[in-house]
């Protein structure tokens, strides 16, 4: 029998081929629904997160079409999102972002998952001036090279974790000490992200004159950092900054926890998307978290209500509650429709026009983006996890809590 | 087949490539086919030396890395200085003019290529002795060290990767530019590869696949042949990696530069499922797998790498030879091999009698 089947393997591939060829060139908008595309991370390193944005924009495109879809030149359409899994690699990504513009001629992008697969991206959008509205894509390289076609809804890296640097200067100068004697220790995964929060800790740090006293490069896939934490150990610095997604966020609070690693500020991003508090329970407290966007915070719009009324939704559908890459994932699938309604028009150079004067509210937090394409209504918001809850610490105007300086000793808790 | 009668194919199939671009039904999918192409040009440089020298070499994609790498820094270097760059890059402040970029391209894609050809005498010299499993193992080992260097250097991006000069306007769509140069790429790359095959250097090579000892003690020099195919290979691959770094636009040093658990472990596969050692085998192992591939990612989303391991499953239980050399098993005569009828049907008869 294996005699028939050789051949048959062979043809499969010549059948196939023909059978794509048949699907292609789909046109933008399908009779009432507006075809929206994305090429997100369902495998490799950034899964986790890709699931997030995933269901980010699920939820936005079910609200919108439960509440009558986008009016678009007095006729109501649905919103419909068609996503390829490009394996957390930017050659994928970029591949992928051809495909989408000419295979499946999609004319309105939302973004990846991670700065560098948006850097691997938006190059592709803006040769075919396709506008992509993007919520996580956070490096600051990417606002300076001109984009037109590019729209962020979130606070560019830079912005993560300066609040920690200055929450530790206040602190010290508040004990009647000088900042210039901090120590800081930084340990940033290779990739643009990570980098760019560390150009930005950097400045920071070097506004108030601290000393620099680690800056390692952590390899991607991160799984193990104790290389650092020992010299953190010996050199017993003031402030400890990592950052490497969710898998370094894990990893940091992991080891910090089982080889009872003490220093006095703790600072990360992607505790939420890591979920460090289920995993790792008391041992998560007196971390501080960069945050994006905190479900306490007060901001509304007509399709989620307010912030904790959008936490409570995803959570009753996803079960879970969201990590701020799933609210901002949202927020962008809201500023396409706002766009898409203001310009009533599916031409593009028009939509990019709308988009570049967006100025709206949502429940993520106010929306305008300045020449360069990046988010400048919202700021960064800085949590404490203290006994397992997120606790806004900074910046002042959002802070529900104090913060709890210095985190207790391992042998003290 | 008569040599005029090849002649006529392939010239067929030259102006069949050509016309691809002008088929309207087709043009969406050029940046597929620039794909394509990249794909064959893997598997075909890949089996220099794992078909037809054997020598299983799994870091190969340092070259195609080295190439990447190079192209783009000349590209930059010659234009702006490197913090301009680093600053504008990509974007309309970046726009180069058609000459700029063309020259730029070549003169980046002749420097990677040379670059990797010194790269692979350095290395061969040195590695080349080792045999078998060996020098596999060793070559993975080039293959994630080159990666991790480049992660942390600074003047070529870092992590932090960098961005290549987009193709200006005047030049035409991505799509065509690309095609083009990646056929004009791959066309040039088989020549070479079928006039050498042809020669005295193809049998050499072959002959160290076969018995590299006797080879050796019939006073070839098999080192310096070895090291010559795995130069050959790098030059290839570099001028493969130098164009790729301007299709892709952004250089990863690990995902997309020294990416070997996929373009570094695809063209092996590619290589084998299409029946290493043989001319056609790589070309059209490379074709169906980024078929495949393709179809992989559209239909059964979620499960393209499942199927995809069960492909490569099937093509080594009911292929061990590969797509081509299962055919040269069934039809000799077609690959001009001489059959003698009254032996086959004596070894068959003999097989049924067991």
């Amino acid at each position: 029998m294996f005699r028939y089947l050789k051949p048959a393997f062979i043809l499969l591939p010549a059948a196939a081929l023909a059978m794509s060829l048949a699907g292609a060139a789909q046109a933008k908008v399908e009779g009432d629904t507006i075809v929206l595309g994305a090429a997100l991370s369902f495998t490799g390193k950034y899964k986790t997160n890709g699931k997030h944005t995933k269901n980010g924009y699920e939820l936005a495109v079910k609200k919108v079409n439960e509440m009558g879809g986008v009016k678009v030149g007095g006729k109501s359409y649905k919103l419909k999102v068609v996503y390829y899994d490009d394996e957390s690699t930017p050659a994928r990504g970029a591949q992928l972002a051809e495909r989408l513009i000419k295979q499946d001629g999609i004319q309105f992008m939302l973004g990846p998952y991670s700065s560098g697969l948006t850097k691997a991206m938006a190059p592709v959008t803006e040769k075919y001036k396709i506008p992509m509205v993007e919520g996580n894509g956070a490096s600051r390289s990417l606002f300076n090279k001109g984009y037109k076609y590019l729209f962020a809804v979130l606070s560019t890296s830079e912005q993560y974790l300066a609040e920690a640097i200055n929450l530790a200067a206040q602190q010290t100068l508040a004990a009647g000490k000088d900042p210039a004697d901090l120590k800081l220790a930084l340990a940033m995964e290779n990739d643009p992200f990570s980098q760019d929060i560390r150009a930005g800790v950097l400045d920071d740090a070097q506004t108030h004159s601290m000393n620099v006293v680690i800056d390692d490069k952590l390899p991607k896939e991160l799984n193990d950092m104790t290389v650092t934490l020992t010299k953190v150990r010996a050199l017993k610095p003031d402030i400890l900054v990592v950052s490497g997604h969710s898998k370094g966020a894990a990893t940091a609070v992991r080891q910090m926890m089982e080889q009872k690693v003490d220093v006095p500020m703790f600072a990360i991003t992607h505790c939420e998307a890591a979920d460090v508090v289920g995993k790792f329970g008391p041992g998560a407290d007196y971390t501080l978290c960069a945050t994006q966007w905190a479900e306490t915070m007060t901001y509304k719009d007509k399709y989620f209500g307010a912030a904790p009324d959008y936490a409570k939704l995803f959570e009753k559908e996803y079960g879970y509650v969201p990590p701020y890459q799933a609210a901002e994932s949202t927020a962008s699938v809201l500023v396409w429709v706002d766009a898409l309604q203001r310009a009533g028009s599916f031409d593009r150079e028009k939509l990019r026009d709308a988009l570049a004067a967006t100025e709206i509210q949502t429940f993520y937090g106010n929306i305008k983006f300045d020449e360069t394409g990046k988010n400048i209504a919202k700021p960064m918001v800085l949590r404490q996890i203290q006994g397992g809850q997120y606790k806004v610490v900074a910046p002042t105007k959002w802070a529900s809590d104090k913060l709890i300086h210095p985190r207790p000793k391992w042998s003290e808790r | 087949m008569n040599g005029s009668g090849k002649m006529v194919i392939y010239v067929v199939a030259a102006i069949a490539a050509l016309l691809i671009p002008q088929v309207p039904m087709l043009q969406p999918y050029l940046i597929q086919f620039a794909f394509l192409w990249v794909m064959i040009l893997f598997a075909m440089t890949w089996d220099v030396m794992g078909g037809q020298m054997g020598y299983n070499s799994f870091g190969n994609i340092v070259f195609f890395g080295v190439g990447m790498y190079a192209t783009a820094v000349v590209q930059r270097d010659l234009y702006f200085t490197v913090e301009e760059y680093a600053n504008v890059a990509g974007g309309e402040q970046a726009a180069l003019t058609p000459v700029e970029y063309l020259t730029g391209l070549s003169l980046g894609m002749g420097t990677g290529a040379v670059l990797a050809v010194v790269v692979a005498a350095v290395l061969g010299s040195g590695i080349l002795g080792l045999r078998g499993h060996y020098f596999a193992i060793c070559t993975l080992g080039l293959g994630i060290a080159a990666g991790e260097l480049a992660s942390g250097w600074d003047y070529i991006g870092a992590g932090s990767g960098l961005v290549t000069p987009l193709l200006p306007d005047a030049l035409g769509e991505r799509g065509p530019f690309f095609f083009y140069l990646f056929l004009v790429l791959a066309v040039i790359t088989f020549a070479v590869l079928k006039r050498l095959y042809a020669g005295q250097f193809g049998l050499a090579i072959n002959a160290i696949r076969d018995d590299e000892d006797k080879a050796d003690a019939l006073g070839l020099h098999a080192t310096r042949y070895k090291t010559v195919a795995w130069c050959v290979s790098g030059f290839f691959l570099a001028l493969t990696g130098g164009a790729f770094g301007n299709l892709v636009i952004f250089i990863d040093p690990t995902d997309v530069a020294f990416a070997g658990p996929t373009f570094g472990v695809w063209m092996v596969l590619m290589a084998i499922l299409g029946g290493k050692g043989t001319l056609w085998g790589p070309v059209i192992g490379a074709t169906v797998f980024h078929i495949t591939q393709e179809l992989f990612w559209t239909y059964l989303f979620g499960w393209q790498r499942v199927a995809l391991g069960l492909l490569i499953v099937v093509v080594v239980v009911f292929f061990p030879l590969g797509i081509v050399g299962w055919l040269r098993e069934r039809w000799p005569q077609r690959f001009g091999e001489v059959v003698d009828e009254e032996a086959r049907r004596v070894q068959v008869s003999l097989e049924g009698e067991r």
